[in-house]
């Protein structure tokens, strides 16, 4: 069918159905918006109601405040010590696991594959108790380590899937012309094969981020003193806290929200990439 | 059935000209083939035919109506497309009866004409079954059978054998010949393969780069081709060219003994023969002197290269099946005069 | 070579069968045993109870209220955001203006932490300012002070209401793929033979988006009954355990009452449900795909 031009979908009435999305589209931005208005006011004017009108002027205390406030920034340092090794570790091990499952199959191999990939469907609560337990006795809680290693072992389900889905469509021949030219396995995996995986790791990377800072279970279980908190927990704490200073809350889940906000914006190919590849994928 | 006509049927993508004023009229009953290389506006032409595909400028005509602007499903068309198009989750049955159903009719009645149809192609035992299940040739009747029961004016084939193996491609165009036969409809019939348009066509429809090069019967094309690209395009092997240089009333090409020049082909630069006019000379004075190169055995007839100093091409040459020259043998040949083509520069006949 | 492939096989693998062995699949054995035990998260003895943890469960009247709670949320997931993202996908797929500005616009809220989503949407079902309220107030002319969060009828439909408003834009982004796996020239015949855009929709478009329907309706459920987060910043649970789920539950029984062991219980409930939904899933799936793959 060289001849032909793709035809465009079929759309009777393109009028409505801009009309429809737009609505919609202000619909589902308005709780954003709300956010973002919050951040530019006073406590005292939401408050008083005026929270969902539009600004008289433009305040920034909120900001200052947030940015300025060194238990802000501890929080910061705290999830970004927390992602960043997390998506690496988890990231790493998913590749040397999906390569062995795409290249290197055994017998049972199918079916260990399928249990270590089941893992991403349940409930962490089960197994919360057990870890709990485990840290405490290794003195670990209160530490950064606990979630560290947590979100590493639980972020191996989704990269084991995908790296072992993208693995598999790498031709075996490669490996195998390779291996006579006196590759050994490791640099076939590092010479050959994880070159042509980076599409897939920027999936897994934008993916794994994303989840892990904005993760509230782990933290909240192993965490306790302020000076351990992530971000996320600790806008939550603030609310404890200051439980009036709205505009100070808003400020401060605008700015927790940037990092992935802008992972998103800037990756968002991959990310929806990684969300249909890895769910359709049985 | 219909009468289906062309007039002036332009095509633009953009700025692109795709399609360029077409102007054909095909009679009721007609099978017409629409023939041409990748890209030189055969399906789009087709796919405007049925609506699929909106026309920039022109009219069609069904039965005199012009249904240039009408929807696909209110011109009376039916179609058979290339990749079969049938869904994969409904029954052969189901895939047959589909334009029925979203009539509304009763179900007595759809069973009753799906049965007919799949009577008429053999596809009662693989009613229940799924398209899966099915092989490629019977898929393809499924999707004929669709296509039958609409009772259209027209029936539009897009490349419908390409999918299909060389031996399973044979017996299928048989099938839609006698399809043709019985029917007695009018079909459109999209190919890129020369063979097909040949065997199954009343008049064939060269294309090339969204225009018409030539209507005409199968032999009519073969014949007398109007112009270079159709004498190229039909035939296979395709016609051997030789590049020419008329002066003084003599044509001259490398390797060959100057012949007269007819009358009226003084601005020939090209001189056209098909291989079965070409022979081996008796002797050794002849148009052209070479070498054979290759030898290609077909078992009814034999296929030879011959390399003739100067040509850009080997030309090739038909011989009986059981001939028993062998490449490396220098060899004269005798070209047919009556049966040459002559081409001015621009590539029309003369 | 087989040899050269053994060493490797168990070189690559270690690491991360290790990992994930000691820190997943180990504490789940581990919950199991716990769950026989009346442990309370800090004394080293504590003793063995059989199964009066399970025999609790049974009667726990809170459990059952969580039980409903969480089959209330999982029915809403599966059809609230599936219906929605359906009916996204349908009006992004026809080749719309902005298209890309659209689908950013729905698919944003994935990327936002449960903790803010929690957040944003506890400012619109404020009683006294939150936007909820103020439209309401501005519509009906009264003055509207809803406490949507506090009173037990509606507290857990509001956070299954902001949690929907997440999800949609997944459930679209995964029929946006499955719209665009339709071969079109499926839709072409649906226009030759007449067929009108309900049609269309019923007899061809629905049935070839079963794939994503399942994987849709999978992740749905999945997510529900890990649905933990936004519940714990929006109500915790309350008020009056109206708003609790099953995780929640759990939650609570562990580390608020420090009743460790029957909290292993409950995640034992929860880990057999979960079992049987990815089971249920999984043959669907191998359905489906035997039909259309």
């Amino acid at each position: 069918m060289a001849d032909t031009l793709p035809r465009t979908r079929f759309n009777p009435w393109p009028a409505t159905v801009f009309t429809v999305l737009c609505v919609l589209a202000v619909l589902f931005l308005l709780p954003t918006v709300g956010v973002l208005l919050s951040s530019i006011k006073t406590t005292r004017e939401i408050s008083m109601g005026q929270l969902w009108s539009a600004p008289a002027s433009l305040f920034l205390g909120n900001f200052t405040e947030v940015l300025g406030n060194p238990a802000v920034h501890r929080y910061f340092l705290n999830t970004l010590l927390v992602t960043l090794p997390a998506t690496a570790v988890s990231i790493t091990l998913g590749a040397l696991a999906g390569y062995v499952f795409a290249k290197l199959p055994f017998r049972g191999s199918n079916a260990l594959f399928l249990v270590i990939v089941a893992g991403m469907f349940f409930p962490p609560q089960v197994i919360l108790v057990p870890l709990f337990r485990l840290f405490n006795g290794l003195g670990l809680i209160d530490t950064l380590w606990p979630v560290i290693i947590v979100h590493s072992a639980l972020g191996l389900p989704i990269c084991v899937l995908m790296m072992r889905n993208f693995f598999a469509t790498v031709p075996n021949a490669l490996r195998e012309a390779a291996i006579m030219e006196g590759a050994s396995e490791w640099q076939v995996l590092t010479r050959v094969v994880l070159p042509l995986s980076l599409p897939a790791l920027a999936v897994l990377a934008t993916l794994q981020f994303t989840w892990i800072w904005n993760d509230f279970l782990w933290p909240l279980i192993f965490t306790q003193s302020d000076t351990k908190r992530t971000i996320m927990i600790g806008i939550v704490n603030l609310k404890g806290q200051y439980s009036v200073a709205w505009g100070v809350q808003g400020a401060l889940s605008l700015v927790a929200s940037l990092p992935t906000l802008l992972v998103f914006l800037f990756f968002q190919r991959f990310f929806i990439k990684g969300m249909t590849m890895g769910a359709v994928k049985g | 059935m219909a009468q289906l006509q062309l007039s002036d049927l332009r095509k633009s993508f953009g700025q692109t000209d795709v399609i360029r004023g077409l102007n054909l009229d095909i009679a009721d009953g007609e099978f017409v083939v629409f023939v041409g290389p990748s890209g030189c506006g055969k399906s789009t032409t087709l796919r405007m035919i049925a609506g699929l595909e909106d026309a920039s400028a022109g009219a069609i005509l069904l039965d005199g109506a012009n249904v240039t602007r009408a929807r696909p499903a209110d011109r009376g068309i039916a179609m058979v497309f290339q990749s079969y198009a049938l869904f994969p989750h409904l029954t052969v049955a189901d895939n047959i009866g589909f334009g029925l159903q979203l009539q509304k009719l009763d179900r007595a009645t759809i069973a009753a004409r799906v049965a007919d149809v799949a009577e008429t192609l053999h596809l009662t035992p693989l009613l229940g079954r799924y398209p899966r299940e099915l092989s490629g040739g019977q898929r393809q009747r499924v999707a004929i059978g669709r296509a039958i029961i609409r009772n259209p004016k027209v029936f539009l084939f897009d490349e419908p054998l390409s999918n299909l193996d060389a031996a399973l491609r044979v017996q299928m165009r048989l099938e839609i010949a006698r399809l043709h036969h019985r029917l007695g409809a009018t079909m459109v019939y999209v190919t890129h393969d020369q063979v097909e348009a040949m065997t199954l066509a009343d008049r064939i429809v060269v294309f090339n780069d969204g225009r018409i090069e030539q209507v005409g019967s199968p032999m009519e094309l073969y014949d007398h081709p109007a112009n270079r690209f159709v004498a190229g395009f039909i035939g296979a092997p395709s016609m051997n060219f030789l590049p020419l240089r008329g002066t003084e009333g003599r044509a001259e090409s490398p390797g060959m003994a100057p012949a007269p020049l007819p009358p009226g082909k003084e601005t020939a630069t090209e001189l056209g023969i098909r291989p079965e006019h070409l022979t081996l000379a008796t002797g050794t004075t002849g148009d052209l002197t070479g070498e054979i190169e290759l030898i290609e055995r077909l078992g009814a007839e034999t296929y030879a290269y011959v390399r003739v100093p100067g040509q850009p091409t080997d030309l090739t040459l038909r011989l009986p099946g059981d001939t028993t020259l062998r490449p490396g043998t220098p060899v004269t040949l005798t070209i047919d005069w009556p049966r040459a083509r002559w081409f001015s520069p621009d590539g029309r006949v003369l | 070579m087989e040899q050269h492939n053994r060493f490797w096989r168990i070189a690559l693998l270690s690491l991360p069968l290790g990992v994930f062995g000691l820190f997943v699949i180990w504490p789940l054995f581990s919950s199991f045993y716990y769950s026989f035990t009346d442990w309370n998260g800090f004394d080293a003895n504590y003793s063995y109870v059989g199964f009066d943890n399970f025999a609790k469960i049974a009667t726990d009247r809170l459990f059952l209220q969580a039980a409903v709670n969480t089959t209330i949320w999982m029915i809403a997931a599966i059809v609230l955001p599936t219906a929605l993202g359906l009916m996204l996908a349908l009006l992004l797929d026809s080749r719309v203006a902005g298209a890309r500005v659209f689908k950013s616009i729905f698919y944003l809220p994935i990327c936002l932490s449960a903790v803010i989503v929690g957040q944003i949407w506890t400012w619109i079902y404020q009683p006294d300012w939150g936007l909820l309220n103020t439209v309401i107030t501005q519509v009906t002319g009264e003055k509207f002070k809803y406490a949507w969060l506090a009173k037990p009828d509606t507290a857990l439909w509001s956070v299954i209401v902001a949690w929907s408003w997440q999800q949609t834009g997944l459930s679209m982004v995964i029929y946006l793929a499955g719209l665009t796996a339709i071969p079109g020239d499926l839709l072409e015949v649906c226009e030759i033979e007449g067929a009108s855009p309900w049609q269309r929709f019923r007899r061809v478009v629905l049935p070839l988006l079963a794939p994503s329907t399942v994987v849709v309706v999978a992740l749905s459920v999945i997510n529900s009954l890990k649905g933990f987060d936004i519940l714990y910043i929006m109500t915790g649970g309350g008020p009056f355990n109206s708003s609790d789920t099953l995780a929640m539950h759990m939650y609570n029984e562990s580390f608020k009452k420090y009743l460790m062991g029957y909290g292993s219980a409950i995640s034992v409930v929860l880990f057999l449900i979960a079992l049987a939904i990815i089971g249920l899933y999984f043959r669907q799936l191998r359905k489906v795909d035997r039909i259309y793959g």
